[in-house]
């Protein structure tokens, strides 16, 4: 199955600086992808050139077979999206605002009534359907806009930030909605939040300073292991010891506590660095009073991959 | 109906539920009214030549705070990412914002028409000069709907785009009066460039095609250029 959405070498410039820098992916049909990054990493850069709102300074971009540029109509129509911080029209109720986002879809007729009862349904609007979004809490405004991005079951989601302002509540049900939707359409969704990210999406991206480090964040595999240990001592004292053990290749600082301080510590893999470890740090009279492994969760990943990324630069 | 349509629905809801139109309105037939009675106390003419005078600076004065918020508001908001990442082009969302501010022109002509019905029911006036003068104006309007659109095509601050264009329209109301001050071939341009100029025949009734062009010319080219500021992101 050829993928919907297909990235080649993307970049944008905004005058000298530079947004989104070579990334390239693709996304198959009925995929859920989370965009993580801090903000200004370059995500909603990327979703507004999907969309074709913004033109790509350089590289092609393909939306359900359509080029951004050339066929920026025809991807428009295949396209649904909820920008960030969900811009509405504040004059307007929520129920003309609907209709209208459903009549330049191009729906007609009694569709557009059928449209808009069913994406009120899914979002629980029928509360605030004669509001106007002016006297809408940020909550509302965001499954506002989200419902105008399902009225016409597009090809592709593309949701920035889509549970910001919620309550934990309607964020479950945002959450629900959105896994929902896997395998009938493709989702992406952009989020600075890593807990958000890793219970929706069924793909993982990375971006750090426009820059894509990983397309799939989970499947990145690292052959070393981190330990966490708790040990008593001078901090130079352990740096030097762990640092003079043979397979060790990083020492970091995670927590300060009265006595001891929490070091993880990145390793080759195996039982024999750890014993060296103990032994070494027995010998050395250091006390070590908790030695464990840590799961190598989305959160751990992204942040090795950040900081990588930021030594690099550094270098 | 075509997305055009709906979004002229749409542009006309606005206008009409904001209390601007209707500020602009209760002012400029204020106004009118009473320079209409007293002109035609004092001179004792059927005729709107003094009316369409008045008319043509009002319109300078007001189209600004109709147009301000036309494509301004859009930006601030960020209604405008909605609306372009949706199947509508950007000659339809500036031609609805286009129409529906014209039709708010046409509605002040229209009130104002009560002036030429009170001079035919007390009067013989010319209806020759009424009708060019009301040519005129809807052309006028034209025009200056179309630079206060460009202008808020290029900002997203509501004020600043109301000053730029209410700048531009006293410029070109007065640039004549530099024209003379200029070498050739400036002081022509200068001169040409007049919106008072072009609209003097119009009010004392006489058509030129030159007149009618240089409206229309100025208007085309303004939508032109929002359709381009629109589309270059």
């Amino acid at each position: 199955m050829s993928p919907v959405v297909l990235v080649r070498q993307l970049t944008k410039w905004y005058g000298p600086r530079r947004a989104v820098a070579d990334v390239s992916f693709a996304v198959e049909p009925g995929e859920i992808i989370g965009l993580l990054g801090p903000n200004g990493s370059g995500k909603s850069t990327i979703f507004r050139i999907l969309t074709g709102y913004l033109a790509p300074s350089s590289g092609t971009v393909e939306v359900a077979g359509f080029d951004v540029v050339r066929d920026a109509f025809a991807v428009r129509r295949e396209v649904g999206y909820v920008p960030e911080d969900a811009p509405l029209y504040e004059h307007m109720r929520v129920v003309e605002f609907l209709r209208f986002m459903a009549q330049i879809k191009g729906l007609r007729g009694r569709a557009i009534g059928r449209a808009v009862d069913a994406a009120a349904a899914r979002l629980d609007l029928d509360r605030v359907m004669n509001l106007t979004a002016g006297k809408l809490s940020r909550g509302f405004r965001q499954r506002v806009s989200i419902a105008q991005a399902l009225l016409t079951e597009p090809k592709v989601l593309i949701l920035d930030e889509p549970t910001s302002g919620l309550d934990p509540h309607q964020v479950i049900a945002v959450r629900d909605l959105i896994r929902s939707l896997a395998g009938h359409q493709s989702v992406l969704l952009a989020s600075h939040v890593l807990s958000e990210i890793e219970k929706i999406a069924s793909r993982v991206m990375i971006l750090l300073d426009g820059m894509l480090l990983t397309a799939d964040a989970r499947a990145t595999t690292s052959t070393d292991v981190r330990l966490r240990a708790r040990i008593s001592g001078s901090e130079s004292d352990v740096r030097t010891s762990l640092a003079a053990i043979p397979g060790v290749r990083e020492v970091s600082v995670e927590q300060v506590a009265a006595a001891e301080r929490h070091y993880l510590i990145d390793a080759e893999p195996g039982d024999r660095v750890r014993g060296e470890i103990t032994r070494t740090l027995v010998a050395k009279g250091l006390e070590l009073t908790e030695l464990v492994e840590v799961r190598a969760d989305l959160e751990q990943r992204f942040l090795d991959l950040t900081r990588r990324r930021s030594g690099k630069a550094a270098a | 109906m075509t997305a055009f349509s709906v979004l002229l629905l749409k542009e006309e809801k606005a206008l009409f539920s904001s209390p601007i139109a209707y500020a602009v309105m209760t002012v400029f037939l204020l106004l009118m009214s009473y320079s209409f009675t007293l002109t035609l106390f004092l001179s004792h003419q059927p005729s709107l030549v003094h009316i369409f005078f008045q008319m043509f600076v009002l319109f300078m004065l007001t189209v600004p705070l109709i147009t301000m918020r036309l494509l301004a508001e859009e930006r601030k908001l960020r209604t405008i990412e909605v609306l372009l990442t949706s199947p509508v082009t950007e000659l339809d969302i500036v031609l609805a914002k286009f129409v529906a501010s014209m039709s708010l022109i046409v509605i002040l002509l229209m009130l104002s028409g009560s002036y030429a019905v009170v001079l035919a029911i007390y009067g013989d006036p010319d209806w020759g000069p009424i009708y060019s003068g009301y040519l005129g104006l809807l052309l006028l309007g034209a025009a200056l709907v179309g630079v206060g659109l460009l202008a808020s095509a290029l900002t997203a601050n509501q004020m600043i785009a109301a000053l730029v264009s209410l700048s531009l329209f006293l410029l070109l109301w007065i640039i004549d009066s530099f024209g003379y001050l200029l070498p050739s071939p400036f002081d022509a341009l200068a001169v040409n460039l007049s919106l008072s100029v072009h609209f003097k025949p119009f009010a004392v009734g006489s058509v030129y095609l030159s007149d009618v062009g240089f409206f229309l010319s100025v208007t085309l080219l303004t939508l032109f250029l929002s359709v381009r500021a629109l589309a270059r992101r």
